[in-house]
């Protein structure tokens, strides 16, 4: 528990460090595009206006789904949520974008207490090899959160992982189907299923999730 | 008298001279057999005793139930789930398998369990309950969900069915031990295998008595005729279990014996199954793991040993009584308790659960599905002995709720169920697609015919989704608002015969939008729409929302005279339900080895099978159903906050009753008919959607998504008419189409601001639009 507080804690140095230093976004490989703070933070679904209760940091890691470029998932931060900076891209624009995502979520589909925990294990499992597991903790968090297109991202990732390009495919499919308003998990999804496409053998496709996967951008 | 012996003994010289050599080359013989015969038989102790001692059937439990803050669940169902696992109601909790239940508070020591995904700590935590939902949970440190160990629903039991429970003997609660060495055999630790002590003793008292009361044979000896021999009473048999007790007591530890003897030994009868073991006893009689036994339980099924069939504390409570108090004095006399404990443990009841409740007959129909899945990827004899253990998504509270809601039912038809009526129902997950509960028929305790599985019947109604959906696959054509005709309509069928289909109330409605003919399940435009769009087309829309069929392309079809089973409508509308992806309805989610590990997962697939703003809109069509069509009356059941959708299902004649129907979280579909396809007179919304309120009634869906996904967009569109409209209008709704497709606005009706400086700017707009057009 201490160790995980610490880590919690180094995260949410690290990323409050990084901001500072590069100018408020994180370098992503796929495509080279960068993903801001911003954008995760809709991702998480969550409003931006909420206020900081700073004084407990430790609860509110958010685990948040970054692709790389590898079709992997090694780019996943976790921070305290409430006390990431906000100010990393000039407030004004990202506001609109996040509302318009988290207004419309149903209760369902904030990432909150369980469906965080589960994804944190999963990552656990998955790190130590274990990806029967991981699919299981994230098919456990379907249950509870069944419209989370995050969840449906890691569980097309694990898919990617376990060879069935296919299946993964269609989870980041539907995964979409609950992502509107949510432009950088669009781009994400879109990735996965470029990545599962090329993966089955078909680059044209691939490469029009590819279009996809900026266009949502 | 040394001489006089001497003399005697020198007239018998002769005699034993010529008998000795016999005698010696006769014992030497026998010597030699009885070595074989030892070797033998030490052979036979070492290869069974050695190996797997014991075909395990496979265990079969239902879905751990899931605790977190916001988890859909009263405390009343908490505490149905917590009593079914055999938890006992305390002050104040202080080991597993203990609750303490307060007014919106549940204190739980919960048990742990060993799950695919990783294990489950037994904890001590708190629910608190708000309604129908978790409000919060604490326990040590930061609890944010918790899961209780799942409920056992049943086995794979082999012919011969024998079911048991491993232990192991650390594993034994208290005074289980101390209690059978007491009962069965006093000098179990001092002997070798056989007691001539015992022996002694049971054949004094057996003299005394006149016959036989008390067996000489040590606990050695006991699990030797169980587990070698056969039952029957020869002095040869008893010879050959005394060799074979000693073997045994040669090769093994009394700890090892002892461990095999908890577990071989018959402790009951339950229908077919014959329950072995203390560890499956614990769980038969009083639905608790055997290490959380207490003395007054361990000294009843100590006492069972003796016969299980005479002490069936079931079917004998008092003579079980008797002789339950009767072990707890003798631990008493043998100072293992003191005299307190003995009284405490005498004044306790029986506490014997009313019937075994993972008895194999709990849960017919589901058990039925597990075992035909089941056997398309083991070997019977696999799921009989290897003792795996099959994880699924049953769900027993809504298990219990859908059979409540057939019950109910039934109760209101009254009369007019008669009793050749018959029921099924099906409730899975309405976005994963895992089986939820079965109801197989009219009683759920019943196994034979499984009619959720096996019963094929026309689907009536059911199938129109299919024919709308097709249409609204072509959004040029169709949105929910397109006029179409209801009105009389004729068309050939097979030999040269003529078909001309009826609405239900015998009228036609003239042009009608879309969406009310489907809600309205008006039967001329439902034809008239898949004639146009085609009978082939609408054939395979069935087969992509899931359902292998081989009807035959008649228009026939589209009034739904083709037959499915409930469960394959089931995964025809869980297509529906899941926004276009079909799943395979699953029901096992995974299978553990008997010493826990991962053997085989049934992962969630999903395929693409339409797409999902088209789907939006049949779900809408759906809600109207629910909300203003055939399915209303559902809602004098369900509050009308609740987002429904459904369809109801009547067949010719009123043979069969049909409903199918989803919430956000849960599917459900019904059926009311007869096995002998007989008439009902009952329609789909009169009696399978009264099946269908009920259970929803009681499981408190979630209401429906109102989330449009990408490619819809909602309109302003005149009720009546269906034309674009403007908010300002009276009898103005919004609508949702597929995007590109809906209908221009059209003029507002009055001013809802003083609009003229808004007017003014938009007529200079138009101004430089006309001048680039120009």
């Amino acid at each position: 528990m201490d160790t995980k507080r610490i880590g919690l804690l180094v995260g949410c140095m690290m990323v409050l460090a990084g901001c500072a230093g590069s100018g408020g976004s994180i370098p992503v490989v796929d495509s080279g595009r960068p993903v801001s703070n911003e954008d995760m933070q809709s991702g998480a679904g969550i409003p931006t206006q909420t206020p900081a209760p700073a004084q407990q940091p430790e609860d509110s890691g958010v685990v948040v789904l970054v692709p790389d470029g590898e079709g992997g998932s090694s780019a996943i931060e976790s921070y305290p949520l409430d006390s990431a900076p906000v100010s990393s891209q000039p407030s004004g624009s990202a506001p609109t974008s996040s509302g318009s995502g988290s207004g419309n979520l149903q209760d369902d589909e904030q990432l909150d207490g369980p469906v965080l925990a589960l994804l944190t294990s999963a990552r656990q499992q998955e790190s130590s090899g274990d990806l029967n597991s991981a699919s299981a903790s994230l098919e456990r968090a379907l249950r509870i959160a069944p419209r989370e297109p995050q969840v449906l991202y890691r569980l097309a990732q694990v898919r990617l992982d376990q060879g069935d390009a296919a299946q993964a495919e269609q989870l980041a499919r539907r995964g979409l189907s609950y992502a509107a308003g949510r432009p950088a998990l669009q781009a994400g999804l879109w990735g996965l299923v470029a990545d599962a496409r090329e993966r089955q053998g078909d680059a044209e496709g691939a490469a029009q999730a590819r279009q996809r996967a900026k266009v949502s951008l | 008298m040394g001489r006089k012996r001497g003399k005697r003994a020198a007239r018998k010289v002769g005699f034993w001279r010529r008998w000795s050599g016999l005698l010696w080359k006769l014992a030497l013989v026998g010597l030699v057999l009885l070595a074989a015969l030892t070797i033998y038989l030490d052979a036979v102790v070492q290869e069974k005793f050695s190996g797997k001692r014991w075909a395990v059937p496979a265990k079969v439990f239902a879905r751990p139930l899931e605790l977190y803050a916001g988890q859909k669940l009263s405390r009343d169902d908490f505490i149905t789930e917590l009593s079914a696992l055999g938890y006992r109601s305390v002050n104040s909790i202080s080991q597993p398998g203990q609750m303490s239940a307060a007014s919106g508070r549940v204190d739980v020591y919960t048990r742990g369990f060993q799950s695919f995904e990783g294990s489950e700590p037994a904890q001590r935590i708190s629910v608190r309950f708000n309604g129908q939902q978790v409000s919060g949970l604490s326990g040590s440190g930061d609890l944010v969900m918790a899961r209780l160990e799942p409920l056992m629903i049943g086995g794979i039991y082999p012919a011969h069915n024998e079911d048991r429970i491993l232990v192991r003997l650390d594993q034994a609660p208290a005074y289980l031990v101390e209690a059978l060495v007491a009962v069965e055999d006093r000098e179990y630790f001092q002997h070798f295998g056989v007691s001539p002590k015992g022996i002694a003793r049971a054949a004094y008292v057996n003299l005394v008595a006149g016959g036989v009361v008390q067996g000489g044979s040590t606990l050695t000896q006991q699990l030797v005729k169980n587990f070698y021999l056969n039952s029957d009473r020869s002095l040869i048999r008893k010879g050959t279990e005394a060799i074979m007790a000693v073997l045994l007591e040669l090769h093994y530890s009394k700890e090892e014996i002892l461990e095999a003897y908890l577990n071989e030994v018959f402790l009951g009868q339950d229908g077919r199954r014959a329950v072995h073991g203390f560890g499956l006893a614990s769980q038969y009689y009083f639905a608790q793991p055997l290490h959380e036994l207490e003395l007054h339980q361990v000294a009843l099924l100590v006492g069972m040993v003796k016969g299980p069939s005479l002490y069936n504390p079931r079917r004998q409570p008092e003579r079980v009584k008797k002789r339950r108090d009767l072990v707890i004095q003798m631990l008493e006399e043998q100072g293992v308790i003191t005299s307190e404990q003995a009284q405490a443990a005498i004044e306790r009841p029986l506490d014997v659960t009313v019937r075994g409740s993972m008895a194999d007959t709990s849960y017919p129909a589901f058990m039925d599905l597990i075992k035909r899945q089941l056997r398309e990827d083991y070997k019977d004899e696999d799921l009989t002995s290897e003792g795996l253990r099959i994880f699924t998504s049953f769900d027993p509270l809504l298990q219990l709720k859908a059979e409540k809601a057939v019950e109910t039912a039934f109760k209101r038809l009254g009369e007019r169920a008669g009793s050749e009526m018959e029921a099924a129902m099906v409730v899975t997950g309405a976005q994963t697609g895992e089986v939820l509960a079965l109801v197989g028929g009219r009683n759920p305790r019943f196994s034979g015919f499984n009619r959720a599985l096996d019963a094929a019947r026309p689907i009536g109604s059911l199938v129109k989704p299919a024919v709308f959906l097709t249409a609204l696959e072509q959004p040029q054509r169709y949105s929910l608002i397109t006029p179409v005709d209801d009105s009389p309509i004729t068309l050939p069928a097979e030999r040269g015969k003529t078909w001309s289909p009826q609405n239900y109330s015998r009228e036609s409605h003239g042009l009608v939008p879309l969406h009310e003919a489907l809600s309205r399940s008006y039967n001329q435009a439902t034809v008239r729409l898949g004639v146009d769009i085609g009978v082939d087309k609408v054939l395979n829309t069935v087969e992509r929302m899931g359902v292998r069929h081989r009807w035959p392309a008649y228009p026939a079809m589209l009034l739904g005279s083709g037959a499915m089973t409930p469960l394959q409508v089931t995964d025809m509308y869980q297509t529906l339900a899941s926004g276009g992806f079909n799943t395979p309805l699953r029901a096992i989610r995974h299978v553990l080895t008997a010493d826990g590990e991962q053997l085989r997962r049934y992962p969630f697939e999903i395929e693409q099978r339409f797409d999902s703003a088209t789907i939006y809109l049949m779900q809408e069509g759906l809600s109207r159903v629910m909300a203003e069509g055939t399915g209303r009356s559902a809602y004098n059941q369900i509050p009308s906050s609740i987002r429904l959708a459904g369809k109801t299902g009547t067949t010719n004649d009123l043979r069969d009753s049909w409903f199918a129907g989803f919430s956000d979280d849960l599917l459900a579909v019904s059926w009311l008919g007869r096995d002998d396809n007989g008439q009902t007179r009952l329609t789909g919304a009169t009696g399978a959607l009264q099946v269908w309120s009920a259970f929803m009634a009681q499981a408190h869906p979630r209401s429906l998504s109102e989330v449009p996904p990408e490619g819809i967009v909602y309109a302003w569109v005149d009720r009546l008419t269906g034309e674009g409209s403007d908010p300002s209008c009276p009898d103005t709704v919004q609508a949702p189409f597929r995007e590109g497709y809906q209908p221009l606005p059209g003029p507002g009706c009055r001013p809802l601001i003083d609009t003229e400086p808004v007017k003014e700017g938009a007529g200079r707009v138009m101004d430089v639009i006309r001048g680039w057009l120009q």
